[in-house]
């Protein structure tokens, strides 16, 4: 059972990095708005916001 | 198809609301749609213009009508105003606004989409969960003022935001009770992950070194969980030590912090049996019921923010020389003159310098309808100015007006409102006695038998009667009651608010504006001259035009409400025409005039019409009713009474079924109080009531034992629902009365409140059953702890298993009742 001293450990590091992502979307906002973006899909953008430089 | 819809318009296509006769038009996807204004219409084409007409298929929900006239944000670009609401970011600016119209995605995206077309827009986020869009803008490029111009076209019309400060706060909070939660999720899984690998050893077989690796590894994941994810928890705790009281908040802390110290002391000693899986599920389970039931909650003091309206507030000085200069409200002096435009509110207590003026006074005393003040009368702050502007010299600013001097009745009265003990408070603390005294004469016993084995069967025992369901059992029920409320239209704003409505037993009414609307009584309406109710209702309606007081409100809803719209020849003058004719507009507008006191006239349809007192519009004697003639001629005589809401005898019904004593409590007099009431055979009422004897009344009812609520409208009704131990508030009432309340009633009003009560009610008994159901579990779990028969795995699978039953058991009062 040694493989267990390689793989517990790999364990918490990816769960490490799972908590770091999550902090650092959450710190971006991504979990500040969770219904409007749910209708994106829906959407065929009409006017990419680029355009709004060129004019 | 879309040809049909079009021909047979059922609404305006922006809004919904009723169209009048000339209804502008305008092509939308190919079709060609009707609208109830200009100000849609005008919506409607840009929103086409810019490609964005998907937001009409996408929208779940229609959008509010749009304002004909353009609201002027110049106020906002106040030094004072962007000072306390905006902040600077790289490149620009930041502003957080409201809008009471974000009401779904489609909203969201329309916002998102219109604003970042402008020149000098950084970026957007239209937020439709809380009404809110933040707009960053660089102001060398562009005004601000153009920004909220374009939502305000829109039918988005910004409203200021809580302040910086709060705005920043809340989303701190937010994002922390994620992070919080996330954390909780991610940790709790991965350490029963590792606890599972030590349940599996059934047999003893796993060797010592790998077993403790495991735990050590379990001990590191679950640290996090319990101190950053279980803060709140620990933070309870330690409240409740200091403050010396057993609350369910102690409870929870101590068995969190119980679990996990008694694991790290066997992890450190090589103990029997290590439980970290349930102290970690136990702060992810509770952590996720408060959640839902804070953050069902907040959705609704979300709504409220934006209900309550808030523009910059400025007033109009009248200088020497006659010119007009802006001021902060704040620095009104004693001695100004002000002028007051109509429609707005009264900023300060003061003298008439005018020879008359109609004034709106419903909010601050309850009468329903303008009353005159002549030069020289005095008028208070808070009431508002109908029909056109006046000017007045200010007696008192600030803390001395009537206005502060209910505020602070209102602050007065929420700290002496009467608590209830909570019921799952009262549990905690039965519960905790009994695990206190049975783990004493478990480890007596045990001491006395088997030493040695004593600590680790009592550790065992704490951890298993660790009350996982019953400190669930509140917050669950609570979440789904008030997520149940807000899909009825019943706002929830306060923490405790359902729990103390199931305890009501007498509700007090505001009788205008709760009971009763300024209504017409359109089977009432006599005409001269052969036209029929219907023409001369749509011309009456024509003259208020967007007349803001209950009169003109009146008679809209009356002319909407007829079978069909009669058509008035040519432009009416007041924003029907097509909107390719702006021209009509301008004909009918020279003789139009507000006459204070009297009437209205105005030109519909090329004729020449008064509207008003009877001596005014045609000529007879003055009788009380509302006369339309062309000042010489009657055509129409309407009487204009107050109406019981339509829904007000159901619901007082319902409420007596409930078993709640009723009274009527009114600012209005004696004989309009004592018909309603008679009306909806309630027995007890009183009239012309100051908020000082309404709230006297509130406190005089709670002394005696009664659980009072209270429902009402107005700035005078506000000290009351402050003192009374529950209290409604209208969504479309004062601002005042928002902050007073504890719950808000959208929609249907009337309705809601006995909705709520009957909801209130199911959620107790949900919460006792609850209650009752974990208090068994722990009772028939103890013996066996006590015994050292419960294997950790067994005791984590039992602790889920309550826990979940409490959860079900409280989802069900979502499931909608009638």
């Amino acid at each position: 059972m040694t493989i267990l001293l390689l793989l517990v450990p790999l364990a918490v590091l990816l769960l490490a990095a799972a908590v770091a992502a999550f902090v650092w979307a959450v710190r971006h906002g991504q979990f500040d708005d969770l219904d409007t973006p749910a209708l994106a899909p829906l959407l065929e953008d009409a006017a990419p916001p680029l355009q709004r430089h060129a004019d | 198809m879309a040809a049909l819809v079009a021909g047979l318009p059922s609404g305006c296509f922006h809004c919904a609301e009723v169209l009048p006769a000339q209804a502008p038009t305008v092509a939308v996807d190919g079709v060609t749609r009707a609208f109830c204004c200009d100000g849609c219409a005008a919506a409607a084409l840009w929103i086409r213009d810019a490609g964005l007409s998907q937001y009409y298929r996408l929208r779940r929900d229609e959008a509010r009508r749009v304002s004909a006239e353009e609201e002027d944000f110049s106020a906002w670009m106040q030094p004072e105003i962007l000072a306390e609401h905006a902040w600077a970011v790289p490149g620009g600016m930041e502003i957080v606004v409201l809008s009471a119209g974000l009401r779904c995605a489609a909203c969201a995206w329309l916002v998102d989409q219109a604003l970042m077309r402008e020149n000098g827009v950084l970026d957007v986020t239209a937020n439709a969960a809380t009404g809110r869009i933040r707009l960053r803008w660089n102001p060398s490029a562009v005004d601000l003022s153009k920004l909220l111009q374009r939502l305000g076209a829109l039918g988005f019309a910004p409203v200021l935001a809580t302040g910086t400060a709060r705005e920043r706060t809340r989303r701190r909070e937010w994002r922390r009770d994620v992070l919080r939660l996330g954390l909780a999720g991610i940790g709790a899984m991965q350490a029963m992950m590792f606890a599972e690998a030590l349940y599996l050893d059934t047999a003893a077989q796993m060797p010592v070194a790998t077993r403790d690796f495991l735990r050590w590894t379990t001990l590191l994941v679950s640290t996090p969980v319990v101190f950053i994810a279980g803060w709140p928890f620990i933070a309870g705790l330690l409240r409740g030590l200091r403050e010396r009281s057993a609350t369910m908040d102690v409870l929870a802390g101590a068995s969190i912090l119980l679990a996990y110290f008694a694991s790290v002391v066997e992890t450190l000693r090589g103990g029997g049996q290590v439980w970290f899986d349930a102290s970690v599920m136990f702060v992810f389970l509770l952590l996720t019921a408060r959640q839902l039931e804070q953050w069902a909650r907040r959705r609704a003091t979300l709504c409220v923010d934006a209900l309550a309206q808030r523009r910059p507030v400025f007033a109009q000085r009248e200088e020497g020389d006659g010119t007009l200069t802006r001021i902060a409200t704040a620095k009104i002096r004693v001695g100004d003159v002000l002028r007051v435009d109509a429609g707005d509110s009264v900023p300060a207590d003061g003298v008439l310098l005018d020879a008359q003026a109609a004034l709106d006074e419903a909010l601050l005393t309850g009468e329903a309808l303008p009353v005159l003040r002549r030069r020289g009368d005095p008028i208070a702050a808070g009431s508002n100015c109908c029909e056109r502007p006046l000017r007045l010299r200010v007696v008192r600013v600030g803390g001395d007006t009537r206005l502060a001097q209910l505020v602070r009745l209102l602050e007065q009265a929420q700290t002496q409102r009467p608590r209830l003990a909570r019921a799952a408070d009262r549990a905690a603390r039965q519960f905790a006695n009994g695990v206190l005294i049975a783990a004493v004469l478990v480890f007596g016993a045990w001491w006395w038998w088997q030493p040695a084995r004593a600590f680790e069967v009592v550790l065992a025992l704490l951890v298993i009667s660790c009350p996982c369901a019953l400190a669930l059992a509140l917050p669950a029920a609570l979440a789904a009651a008030t997520d149940a409320l807000a899909r009825r239209g019943v706002l929830v704003v306060r923490a405790d608010a359902v729990e103390v409505l199931a305890a009501v037993d007498t509700l007090i009414l505001d009788k205008t504006g709760t009971l009763t609307d300024t209504r017409l009584a359109r089977d009432t309406v006599q005409t001269f001259g052969g036209m029929t109710c219907d023409e001369v209702l749509a011309i009456a309606a024509s003259l208020q035009g967007d007349a803001t007081h209950p009169l003109a409100a009146a008679f809209r809803a009356a002319a909407a409400s007829g079978p069909e719209l009669p058509r008035v020849a040519s432009g009416t003058g007041q924003g029907t025409g097509p909107i390719a004719e702006p021209g009509a507009a301008e004909q009918a507008q020279i003789p139009c005039g507000l006459r204070p006191g009297l009437g209205i006239e105005g030109c519909v349809g090329g004729r020449h019409y008064r509207l008003g007192r009877a001596d005014f519009a045609a000529a007879r004697d003055d009788d009380g009713a509302v006369w339309l003639g062309d000042g010489q001629t009657a055509l129409a005589r309407f009487s204009v009474e107050q109406q019981l809401r339509a829904n007000a005898a159901a619901a007082v019904a319902t409420l007596q079924q409930l078993n709640i004593s009723i009274e009527i409590s009114t600012g209005d007099s004696a004989e309009a109080a004592a018909a309603v009431a008679g009306q909806l055979g309630i027995n007890c009422w009183r009239a012309r009531q100051t908020p000082e004897d309404k709230l006297a009344r509130a406190q005089a009812l709670q002394r005696a034992g009664h659980v009072v609520s209270m429902l009402g409208d107005g700035i005078n009704d506000a000290p009351v629902l402050a003192g009374a131990s529950v209290s409604f508030a209208f969504a479309d009432g004062a601002a005042l009365t928002h902050r007073a309340a504890d719950l808000v009633l959208t929609g249907n009003a009337l309705a809601g409140v006995a909705h709520s009560i009957a909801v209130a009610r199911r959620t107790r008994r949900i919460v006792r059953q609850n209650l009752v159901w974990a208090a068994t579990y722990n009772v028939v779990a103890l013996p066996f702890a006590a015994l050292g028969w419960v294997a950790p795995w067994l005791a984590a699978l039992g602790m889920a298993g309550s826990s979940l039953f409490v959860v079900l058991n409280a989802l069900r009062l979502s499931r909608s009742h009638t």
